[in-house]
């Protein structure tokens, strides 16, 4: 997506209401950028640096180095199947595997693991557009994903 | 002037005077793993059904994550019932049944002792599950704060001195005394930064939320002390990326400790002033390192710093920092208000206090459990979670996290203890314990503990960068039956030079699930290099 000149004003006039002009206020506002647009966008990384006056190099640096910031956009509905010790004893990678097959694979859902969702007690954990389910099987992810749609 | 005391005194006078008197009383435990499972919802449902006069309060998770969602009703006098595995159309019937409460116990299953509690000693998560961790009111109604008013009242010395004595070491690893991290910092005369660590990026491991979920001010009240004590006039909470519900809440007590001055200038009324600000992490293990933690909060790549200097010489842009895990800070009111010998009292052989344990994998009541120093794995693998069931044994269990490594079950009565459980390098680490048994593959889980690492490795030093893929290549080859004596070689050379040569914690420990399965499991992997020469 390329943005226009007004978008990128706004954007910039947002950060400078929210975040003062300083190096410790990179991490949050890649967090509010992120919130924003479900990604990070590199044209937004650009007004994050010109913002908070840091190389935009820099900015993309750090994005990439957390693995909870994207710097593309996910597909419509974001599937994230834990595959950390106890959902893999749990059955997470049938889970995985269940989910994948019967997703349609037309680019609107992405489907991808997670080394641990913090769910260990209700194994196996599925996280849903943002929403976490525990004990978790095919049949309840699909369902939720095709009541986001209706 | 009033002193610290007074002030708690007419905060707690104020709580009293709200405390509203219905008789029913009914909790529905909502934590980011109860809500997994619909706990959020039975808890809409009973707000909207429930009779008038029955109080209906949303807690934090008591631990017992196998029994989510779980509502308990506390009639009139003082009687109660328990409610395991909730869902809407049962919260119905429950909410029904309340017109009869507050005149005596309803229907409902008593519930059965299971052993989960019998074996714990709860300290830090005292009262997490019964109370609203969003009211003020009912922790000073519990005695909370009291530890921070006596804190007032002393000398920061003093309270080092008092924290020194209940031996009470940094609870998110790596076991360092707390109250010397405070006692250096005071050497310096610069601003001091006080950095709680609830980022809680390991797998496995839960407790943190579930503190921070259930009882807030908890956490707050024990790093008000810390920053009094190390003379710190600014605090920051680094709460891990995706910990939504514990931010929130966390962000709940800070905004009431504010409204009534036990944050801000002035606290209760002692001169010492203090802000806390909370920040989110993005994610990574690696976070969890000290120095890491420090470059992601000034703005910079998620990368350790070389040590030394350390965090508490030169830390948050280059002042002094003391950085104490959640948990560890939450041990402190409990051994300010009730003494250091309260704490040393309840560990055992020279260690104190209680540690959170993270039970999960394969047990019939997995969740977290708190248990004193001591207690030995088998007390907490089959005494609390119950074993795994169904006739089967354990095989093993992955300790302490992907820092760490597997033990056989000839070690189950292993006690807890700070730091190492085993000389091959396991560790008891930040409290996780994944039981695994018979069925499970313990090299496939090995592997999987390898390839974490190597994931999250952040690639500024080589030989971690390097190192940790080949650990997993060397695995994956033997697991393939493509392996020979030359890998197991390999495997022990990398997880050497891997330790030796890494400047963080994650580094420094990638080699321990590696080294430790050599040890225990070493005919195992002997047995798959031997297979291609057959």
């Amino acid at each position: 997506m390329k943005p226009t000149r007004d978008q990128r004003n706004a954007l910039r006039a947002e950060l400078r209401q929210r975040f003062q002009r300083e190096r410790g206020q990179l991490l949050p506002a890649l967090h509010y950028v992120h919130h924003k647009f479900g990604h990070l966008p590199g044209w937004a990384m650009e007004v994050t640096g010109w913002h908070l006056g840091i190389p935009v190099s820099e900015v993309y640096g750090a994005a990439t180095s957390y693995s909870e910031l994207r710097i593309e956009h996910p597909g419509r509905h974001l599937v994230r199947v834990c595959t950390g010790l106890a959902c893999t004893g749990a059955g997470a990678r049938d889970l995985l595997s269940g989910i994948t097959t019967d997703t349609p694979q037309d680019g609107g859902t992405t489907v991808e693991e997670t080394a641990c969702g913090y769910l260990c007690g209700v194994a196996p954990a599925v996280q849903v557009d943002g929403a976490w389910l525990g004990r978790a099987d095919a049949g309840a992810v699909l369902d939720r994903l095709k009541a986001a749609d209706d | 002037m009033t002193s610290p005391a007074g002030s708690l005194r007419s905060l707690v006078d104020a709580a009293r005077s709200r405390l509203r008197g219905g008789s029913c009383r009914v909790v529905v435990q909502v934590g980011h793993c109860s809500a997994s499972v619909g706990a959020g919802e039975v808890a809409d449902a009973l707000r909207a059904a429930a009779p008038s006069g029955v109080d209906v309060v949303v807690a934090g998770c008591d631990g017992a994550c196998y029994d989510a969602p779980k509502v308990t009703v506390a009639h009139g006098g003082g009687t109660g019932s328990v409610h395991t595995r909730v869902d809407p159309a049962s919260a119905l019937e429950l909410a029904e049944s309340l017109a009869q409460c507050g005149a005596g116990p309803a229907a409902g299953e008593e519930k059965a002792t299971d052993g989960f509690f019998a074996g714990q000693r709860r300290v830090v998560l005292d009262g997490v599950g019964e109370v609203d961790p969003v009211s003020l009111d009912e922790y000073l109604l519990r005695g909370g704060y009291a530890g921070l008013a006596k804190a007032l009242s002393m000398t920061p010395e003093a309270v080092i001195d008092e924290v020194k004595e209940s031996g009470l070491r940094g609870r998110g690893g790596a076991y360092f005394p707390a109250a010397i991290k405070w006692e250096s910092a005071r050497k310096f005369d610069a601003p001091t930064y006080l950095v709680v660590n609830c980022e809680e990026g390991e797998p496995g491991i839960f407790k943190d939320r579930h503190v921070m979920e259930g009882m807030p001010h908890r956490l707050l009240e024990g790093a008000i002390i810390a920053a009094y004590a190390s003379g710190a006039g600014s605090a920051y909470a680094y709460v891990n990326a995706e910990a939504d519900l514990s931010a929130e809440r966390l962000q709940a007590a800070i905004d009431q400790a504010y409204g009534c001055g036990l944050l801000g200038e002035d606290i209760l009324g002692s001169g010492f002033g203090l802000d806390v600000e909370i920040r989110r992490g993005a994610g990574g293990y690696v976070c969890g390192d000290e120095t890491t933690l420090l470059n992601t909060m000034e703005g910079y790549r998620r990368e350790p710093r070389i040590k030394p200097p350390l965090p508490i010489e030169s830390g948050l842009w280059g002042k002094p920092t003391v950085i104490n895990n959640a948990e560890t800070l939450a041990s402190v009111p409990f051994i300010v208000a009730g003494g250091a010998s309260a704490f040393v009292d309840i560990g055992a052989n020279g260690d104190a206090g209680t540690k959170i344990i993270s039970l999960s994998g394969s047990v019939r009541r997995p969740g977290l459990v708190e248990v004193p120093m001591g207690t030995t794995l088998r007390e907490i693998i089959y005494g609390l979670g119950g074993g795994p069931g169904d006739g089967r044994g354990i095989a093993a269990m992955a300790v302490g996290g992907p820092s760490s490594g597997v033990l056989p079950a000839s070690m189950l009565d292993t006690p807890i203890a700070p730091g190492q459980l085993h000389e091959s390098g396991v560790m008891l680490g930040a409290g996780g314990v994944v039981a695994l048994d018979e069925d499970a593959n313990v090299v496939g889980v090995v592997r999987h503990l390898a390839a974490y690492n190597a994931d999250e490795s952040c690639g500024k030093c080589t030989p971690c960068r390097e190192g940790t893929p080949r650990i997993v290549d060397a695995l994956d080859r033997l697991i393939g039956g493509d392996g020979s004596d030359a890998d197991l070689d390999e495997l022990r050379q990398l997880a050497e030079v891997v330790e030796l040569a890494s400047l963080c914690g994650l580094g420094q420990a990638a080699g321990g699930p590696v080294k430790s399965a050599l040890h225990f499991f070493g005919d195992e992997i002997s047995e798959l290099a031997d297979r291609r020469d057959q």
